[in-house]
């Protein structure tokens, strides 16, 4: 064979100076439009700080998220996941108040990251065993999520004691978004799990003829997916102090931001950056939000716009191959 | 050839529902042998070596590797067991580097601690592909970069760098070019010259009596015969795999004959940027056309382009009516039918059944003037057609993904017979296909041929082109390099000429 020969792919303007080059071009025009219709109410360089610690709550819960779509697969229990652990975790770190052991905080932690892989736990084994997709199966057990969380909170607001709620503003959110982009990224990387998530998602069958055990590597995304939504649930909660259980499925107004986030990992995938565009990209939805709040514009029109510039985003970096199928 | 026997495979059977696929089948393979197993599609070659693999498990029998029985559970466990394959599609993942895919279920070795060392790993890949002369692959490379043969070489590094006691290669060469065949046959000598095994399955005969020590013949699930190559022709050998003497012509006979003045299509100046540039040419009626070159010298792009369904195509391809066909509806709206190499990918609805297959572009016409499509009426066309292309099947329903590859390609030519296209563009029409249904597909393009229907027939195999063709055009890196007529005295040399 001709040992000249060279790979397929074409190297120009490819890898990750593109892709960050890309993201940073997303943040600047995003900045830009709204700096321009809204000059003085939106953009100053605290106001970048608010969007961008905003975004690291999401960003927390859609790295995980991201070994679960990379499989193939989906999550519509998002937003009760995050909604039940914050309050298991509230109601844990209340307790160990009260109790004056001073652990507030372990329990709080522990509590919201527990709930959330054990809520993965369940979808996977679910999914897996019942061979239900995974969309059909999540979205029935996001109703008992929102009833147990219901059950949890006794019917009443749960409010985050006021002396657990460092890690919702700076440096405890940033430390502790870092924490999980750093155990996200090893283990994609660094483990055989990260390997395997690639393989399954590329060819199941193939997958399963190497040896790999399919079922379990599915669960394990899912756990690993559920518990960033408990770290994601810490965040939120500290954030906003206080979590109040819905039902009838309003929690799934939750899933949104961060399934847009992990959207961008995908795209962004082939730049070699998929957890950085996470972050990065989720910092690009929160400008976008707050730049409708600074013009006051109407909900509704903040949420066709802001599904219209997403998904804009999201065909201008996927770029698929001409012909190729997308499903 | 050593008389040590290293594979022995004793009273093996499997069924899939009511077919038994294989029965009762026992053979020896011997250590410093490449044993090829041949046989018609369907006849359990494939079904077989996937049971050694650990893709199928075992109904009754066993493998006994070296004295000790094996009976994988998968393709890791069979490597462990000094077992590998390289399949005829691609067997690489995508989304994983060139690395990962060679030590994929292996990567335990590189993993301390829990973490990968995926700088090791990717060292000891790189050297793997050095050691192999495949040194331009990169080990940290995403695989996707690389093209199908590429790839196949990645394959072939990672199925024996073990050095594997049994290496199975399964229908891999039809999908490989020249040069990645031989690339597959310096590999297959080195396991060979290692001692190892090489079971070595191909239904292309003059390949299969060159490369082989010993040949085993199955027919319909069953063990026919096992001969050393020495001692048998490829007449024996169709003998063998049919059951029968072959009678008939295998390609057409005829020379001499004129060629219809009739223009059917017209191709002008056809482009698809940095595949094929400025081809040109007619086709008349009543003419097959073939078109030959090297893997990649843009011929199967060719076919594509006629069809509507290459992208960012220029130039024009014109029916005699003067109808343009720029995409794919109109094609097929003015009967041109297409074939692509690509089987799995582009040919074949793989996870829908015989019937789906055969009848989807000939719904309208099942339908009739009620437009209300009947499963009766779609099982008679199905039934008919399949059985036209003597499709091995327990019936239409069943899905194609369950069919073997030859079998596959059956259903596709059926769903085209069917629909009973003037214009057919067969893009390896023959490709993993036995030497039976081959001499079918041959007689019936020479039949379709006789009843005015005009077909462009692109493929690898010159032999086929100068067997079956009235014109052959040659291309070389995108080009038409040159066009030669039938003729007795045409030889694979005078094309050989062309393409390189």
């Amino acid at each position: 064979m001709d040992a000249t020969a060279k790979p397929a792919a074409k190297k120009k303007f490819t890898g990750k100076p593109a892709g960050y080059g890309m993201l940073v071009i997303f943040i600047f025009v995003a900045w830009l439009i709204f700096k321009i219709l809204s000059p003085s109410n939106f953009g100053s360089p605290s106001q970048m700080m608010t969007y961008f610690n905003a975004g690291l709550m999401a960003a927390t819960g859609a790295v995980g998220f991201y070994f679960v779509m990379v499989m193939g697969m989906f999550d519509f229990s998002i937003g009760a996941n995050i909604m039940l652990s914050a309050i298991v975790g509230c109601v844990f770190a209340n307790k160990l108040v009260q109790s004056n052991t001073g652990l507030g905080y372990v329990g709080f932690v522990i509590g919201c990251i527990v709930t959330g892989a054990l809520v993965g736990l369940c979808n996977g084994l679910f999914y897996v065993k019942l061979h239900i997709p995974s969309m059909i199966v999540t979205t029935g057990l996001a109703l008992i999520y929102e009833a147990l969380g219901s059950y949890f909170a006794g019917g009443q607001l749960q409010t985050l004691p006021s002396n657990v709620r460092g890690l919702g503003k700076m440096p405890g959110n940033l430390i502790v978004a870092a924490m999980a982009f750093i155990i996200a990224y090893i283990l994609l990387n660094y483990t055989k799990l990260g390997t395997y998530t690639y393989a399954i998602g590329s060819d199941e069958f193939v997958a399963k003829n190497m040896g790999i055990n399919v079922d379990l590597y599915k669960v394990l995304a899912f756990v690993i997916s559920g518990a960033f939504f408990g770290i994601e649930a810490i965040l939120t909660i500290s954030f906003g102090s206080s979590m109040e259980a819905q039902t009838g499925m309003l929690s799934m107004s939750r899933n949104f931001v961060p399934t847009m986030g992990c959207f961008f990992g995908l795209a962004f995938r082939k730049y070699g950056i998929p957890l950085p565009a996470i972050f990065l990209g989720e910092f690009v939805i929160n400008i976008i939000f707050y730049g409708f709040i600074a013009l006051g514009a109407p909900t509704a029109i903040q949420d066709v716009i802001t599904g219209l510039a997403l998904l804009l985003i999201v065909a201008i970096t996927t770029k698929v191959r001409k012909g190729e199928v997308v499903k | 050839m050593s008389d040590e026997v290293r594979l022995e495979v004793k009273n093996l059977c499997k069924s899939f529902g009511i077919t038994k696929a294989v029965q009762n089948v026992s053979f020896n393979v011997y250590k410093g042998t490449i044993h090829a197993l041949i046989g018609e599609n369907g006849s359990g070659k494939s079904t077989l070596t996937n049971m050694l693999t650990g893709i199928y498990s075992i109904d009754s029998g066993e493998f006994i590797l070296d004295g000790k029985k094996v009976n994988a559970k998968n393709q890791v466990e069979a490597n462990d067991q000094g077992i590998s394959i390289i399949v005829q599609e691609i067997g690489t993942l995508s989304g994983l580097t060139v690395a990962e895919n060679i030590f994929l279920g292996h990567e335990q070795r590189f993993i301390h601690g829990g973490f990968k060392n995926t700088g090791a790993m990717n060292r000891e890949a790189n050297k793997l592909l050095k050691e192999f002369g495949f040194d331009r692959i990169k080990a940290g490379d995403m695989i996707d970069n690389y093209n199908f043969e590429d790839r196949k070489l990645v394959e072939i590094v990672k199925a024996t760098y073990f050095k594997p006691k049994v290496l199975v290669v399964d229908e891999t060469t039809t999908a490989l070019s020249q040069e990645g065949r031989e690339e597959l046959y310096k590999h297959m000598n080195r396991v060979r010259d290692y001692g190892g095994c090489v079971i070595f399955i191909s239904h292309d005969l003059p390949e299969v009596l060159d490369k082989s020590d010993r040949i085993t013949v199955l027919r319909d699930g069953q063990y026919i015969d096992t001969v050393n190559s020495a001692d048998v022709t490829e007449e024996d050998l169709r003998t063998l795999m049919v059951g029968r003497e072959m009678t008939g012509a295998y390609y057409r006979e005829d020379y001499g004959e004129k060629i219809s003045d009739q223009v059917v299509l017209s191709v002008k100046d056809v482009t698809v940027p940095g595949i094929i540039s400025d081809v040109s040419f007619d086709l008349h009626k009543g003419e097959i056309l073939g078109f030959g070159g090297l893997s990649e010298s843009g011929m199967h792009e060719v076919g594509k382009a006629i069809f509507g369904a290459s992208f960012d195509r220029e130039g024009s391809v014109t029916l005699a009516d003067g109808t343009q066909i720029n995409d794919i509806p109109t094609a097929i709206k003015h009967s041109i039918a297409y074939t692509s190499k690509d089987r799995d990918n582009e040919s074949v609805v793989i996870n829908q059944s015989i019937k789906d297959n055969i009848c989807l572009p000939s719904l309208d016409q099942i339908a009739g003037k009620s437009h209300l499509l009947s499963d009766r009426k779609q099982n008679e066309f199905a039934n008919k057609y399949a059985k036209e292309m003597s499709v091995k099947m327990v019936n239409v329903n069943q899905f194609v993904s369950e069919l073997s590859g030859g079998n596959k390609q059956k259903v596709v030519v059926a769903r085209w017979i069917g629909k009973d296209s003037d214009i057919c563009v067969f893009d390896s029409p023959t490709r993993g296909i036995d030497i039976k249904v081959k001499q079918d597909i041959y007689q019936l393009l020479d039949k379709m041929r006789k009843q005015g229907k005009s077909i462009i027939m692109i493929s690898e195999e010159l032999m086929e082109l100068i067997g079956m063709c009235d014109r052959i055009m040659i291309m070389k890196d995108g080009k038409i390099n040159g066009e030669v007529k039938r003729s007795p005295e045409l030889s694979e040399n005078d094309l050989i000429g062309m393409m390189v």
